[in-house]
């Protein structure tokens, strides 16, 4: 008896909505990227769950979600650092209180 | 004795805590919190993964997700001043009887059931690692080179925007 494909699928989107719903509605820089983390690796149990159903030999699926990883570290990498120097002139962390480059 | 049933309660949980932990990442008022309980998630992503037969992936999400970008985030937020700072202490830190008979009541039967398994025969072919890497190596070498180019960048880019001006910060200090 194995798990349905349908129940990754669905897991993945839950936990694609929770981030969604995240980024949203929390105005912490530093909540909003991890709720982006959430949301790229749902979006990796999707590529891996169809992969291993649908796949050749290869798994492609699997070899896309390794480049997921490094769009992801270099994302977070350089979004903390974005957030740190906006800290650093400013100490507000809200998003909505950034605004200085707003026309 | 049948072992079919372990594979979807094993998924239960591991989508129980997925779904869970990820909530509460959005929903808890504690950013500490919310950064551990994003290292739940991707734990618990790493067991989907594993379920799914995608080994090698898992270890990768445990060694980039869970180790390198968990680090990343709990230092973003050390460095920023988050409001609404109160002092707490663990429930368990206190209730030393309670957590004890807790830990045993899970871990006991865990431990009889997997030891109750038999060594399985390996499987020559070493799972899914030579089919991910033959793929990344001769189709995607290129592609793949370039994700390290875009690492490389994103290095740099990080450590640039984060290194102090000496002159600025003289200047700031003077006024």
């Amino acid at each position: 008896m194995t798990v349905p494909l349908g129940a990754y699928i669905a897991v993945s989107a839950g936990l694609f909505f929770i981030g969604c719903a995240g980024v949203l509605v929390r105005r912490n820089a530093v909540v909003i990227l991890m709720c982006v983390e959430l949301m790229l690796n749902a979006a990796n149990l999707a590529l891996v769950a169809f992969s291993r159903r649908f796949g050749a030999v290869d798994q492609r699926g699997s070899v896309f979600v390794i480049f997921v990883f490094v769009i992801a570290a270099a994302e977070v990498a350089v979004g903390l650092a974005i957030v740190l120097s906006a800290y650093r002139n400013r100490p507000v962390i809200d998003v909505d209180e950034i605004r200085t480059m707003k026309g | 004795m049948s072992f079919d049933f372990v594979e979807p309660v094993v998924f239960a949980v591991l989508a129980f805590g997925v779904i869970g932990a990820g909530a509460a990442v959005v929903l808890l008022d504690r950013i500490t919190a919310s950064a551990l309980l994003m290292a739940l998630t991707f734990l618990c992503m790493a067991g989907m993964f594993v379920l799914l037969g995608a080994e090698t992936i898992a270890a990768f999400q445990v060694l980039i997700y869970v180790g390198a970008i968990t680090v990343l985030i709990l230092f973003g937020v050390q460095f920023t001043k988050q409001g609404g700072d109160r002092s707490y202490a663990l429930f368990f830190q206190k209730q030393y009887p309670l957590a004890a008979a807790l830990v045993a009541a899970v871990a006991i039967p865990v431990a009889l059931f997997a030891f109750s398994f038999t060594a399985p025969v390996p499987q020559p072919g070493g799972g899914d690692i030579r089919p991910l890497a033959t793929s990344v190596f001769t189709d995607y070498a290129f592609a793949f080179e370039v994700a390290s180019v875009l690492l490389l960048a994103a290095m740099v880019g990080a450590i640039v925007l984060t290194t102090r001006d000496q002159r600025e910060e003289a200047a700031r200090r003077r006024t």
